[in-house]
């Protein structure tokens, strides 16, 4: 097995043997604590230009599964694992992790000690880091060099609106780079999705009819987007129920005014008990975040917050006083991760229709 | 007897939580807002939505307890004994100029809303009168609707509908009963 090196921005440097592709790759530093769901989270475009770190011990092990995919052409720029398992198990024994990860050029390194490296971003914080064949001056020069992109959302959202046709209630999805469960939801759910670029206005939006719209998840930042995007959520908000998740979240609460600041280490696991303040129920659901809603930013008299992370503190889900618009942090789709707030997508349902029979357009 | 659950119990908390946002909503914010409880099964649901005002806003909701036995334009009574109207409520507050939300469990003919209208009326002027129901299930034979809905289920009139509330009764479900 070919040795290579995973090198962190503040200099450290971990040795392990390759898999995936051979490509040199730098990016943005992640751990994530998820025992299951190394294909969703892999796939899932939240990790665009990020290095994912897993801790859970052995990675590979149950193959990839057709149907589970977050998106089609995963942006990860590393996996690395402290033991990695070369199975397929899908139904024709097609797929391993490692294939998976050639075809789409996402360089893989085993026998890493992932949690000393969980550990060493709890104690300095957020860094970058670059998948290397050797550790020399050179690369380290060439890691401090490196500029991240900062258009994260246009590198993966879809440029065209696209259909997801079906006979229910008519959805608009705002794509910034959406993970597929949203999708599979709201088809379980009979939805007649329409998926439109993150830089549509509110009138190509209001022009498709919608019952309802929902912002999708993202990678980034959401101070990258421009002040347009936070206009298009201000002017829909008011028209029909909205459902925002993850990136979207902060989107929707930036149009609300509040502020959202970058965590000092990002939180991407499904450990961390979360809240829901107005029955006082407590759930578990998939994390994957960079940024958190600042609480003392937030004006009580347009924003209620809904529920709060028992561990961190950070906001998880906010809902406006004026209309049937709310937000989750977290991805109450799982994959991976519980399904404790799956109901969150049956509550947006629940408020279409409440909307329609009001306007009595269909009754 | 065929008993078919339309609501589980994860269902009914949503639709009280979904219904406590929409009351905010509309009556942006929780000022002068009471909770009027219609006898036994809408008084736990009153309860419930006062609860949850209470985490949300930190602000306790008056709720008051109505019993409409005697308002029933079903049941002969003398309508003049006004103590005997009054005996089984407990409202011990005014809601003179209040936002006044009554809460019931099934919305059906309107008989028993509009004998709670009456009773309230008898107890003042409040400022507005708003309804919430768990279950709305059509076949109305007065004017009235609900403001806040839980859960639409059209049903036959030959069809039973059953809530069950955990306070009295050994599980929350709403169920469909042929």
């Amino acid at each position: 097995m070919t040795q290579r090196y995973l090198i962190l921005a503040d200099g450290s440097a971990y040795p392990g043997k390759a898999f995936g592709s051979l490509a040199t790759t730098t990016g943005e530093l992640v751990a994530n604590s998820t025992m299951n769901g190394y294909q969703e989270i892999i796939s899932n475009q939240i990790y665009h230009n990020q290095i994912i770190v897993f801790t859970q011990s052995s990675i590979g092990n149950t193959g990839l599964d057709q149907n589970a995919y977050e998106s089609v052409l995963p942006s990860a720029k590393g996996v690395i694992v402290r033991e990695y398992e070369n199975l397929a198990t899908d139904h024709f024994k097609r797929i391993s992790l490692d294939r998976y990860l050639k075809q789409h050029r996402i360089p893989g390194i085993y026998d890493v000690d992932t949690r000393e490296i969980r550990h060493r971003l709890q104690k300095y914080g957020n860094m970058m880091a670059s998948i290397v064949d050797v550790a020399d001056d050179h690369a380290f020069d060439q890691l401090h060099a490196t500029v991240l992109t900062n258009q994260q959302v246009a590198q993966v959202a879809t440029p065209k609106p696209y259909p997801n046709p079906d006979e229910g209630d008519n959805v608009v999805v705002v794509d910034f780079g959406l993970k597929s469960g949203i999708l599979r939801e709201l088809s379980r759910r009979n939805c007649n999705v329409t998926v439109v670029p993150w830089n549509s206005t509110s009138e190509m939006i209001l022009d498709l009819d919608p019952d309802g719209i929902v912002l999708s998840t993202g990678p980034g930042a959401p101070s990258n987007l421009p002040e347009s995007v936070l206009k298009m959520i201000t002017e829909i908000q008011s028209q029909a129920p909205l459902f925002a998740i993850g990136l979207g979240h902060e989107l929707f609460a930036l149009a609300n005014q509040a502020k959202v600041s970058k965590l000092r280490v990002e939180h991407h696991g499904a450990n961390h008990p979360i809240r829901e303040i107005i029955t006082n129920e407590i759930f578990f659901s998939g994390q994957e975040q960079g940024y958190a809603v600042d609480p003392k930013s937030i004006d009580h008299a347009k924003l209620f917050i809904t529920h709060v992370d028992l561990v961190n503190g950070t906001v998880q889900g906010l809902r406006h006083r004026d209309f049937p618009a709310f937000s989750v942090q977290f991805s109450p789709d799982g994959a991976p991760g519980p399904k404790d707030s799956v109901d969150l997508f049956d509550d947006f349902m629940e408020i279409m229709e409440r909307r329609r029979d009001e306007n009595g357009s269909r009754y | 007897m065929m008993g078919k659950i339309i609501l589980d119990k994860m269902a009914m908390q949503r639709a009280l939580t979904r219904i406590t946002y929409e009351i905010v909503e509309k009556n942006k914010g929780v000022e002068d807002l009471v909770l009027i409880g219609i006898k036994t099964r809408g008084i736990f649901l009153a309860n419930r939505i006062a609860d949850r005002l209470q985490q949300l806003e930190n602000v306790t909701i008056p709720v008051g307890e109505l019993d409409i036995t005697n308002y029933r334009d079903d049941i002969e009574h003398d309508s003049m004994s006004i103590d005997v109207k009054m005996s089984n409520n407990k409202i011990d507050f005014s809601i003179e100029g209040k936002r006044v939300i009554l809460v019931d469990d099934v919305l059906y003919t309107g008989r028993t809303v509009r004998a709670a209208l009456s009773a309230v009326m008898d107890l003042g002027r409040p400022k507005s009168i708003n309804l919430a129901v768990l279950v709305d299930r059509g076949h109305r034979e007065l004017p009235i609707r609900a403001d806040f809905v839980g859960k639409n289920i059209p049903s036959s009139q030959k069809e039973k509908i059953k809530v069950y509330v955990s306070e009295i009764d050994d599980k929350d479900a709403v169920e469909l009963i042929k």
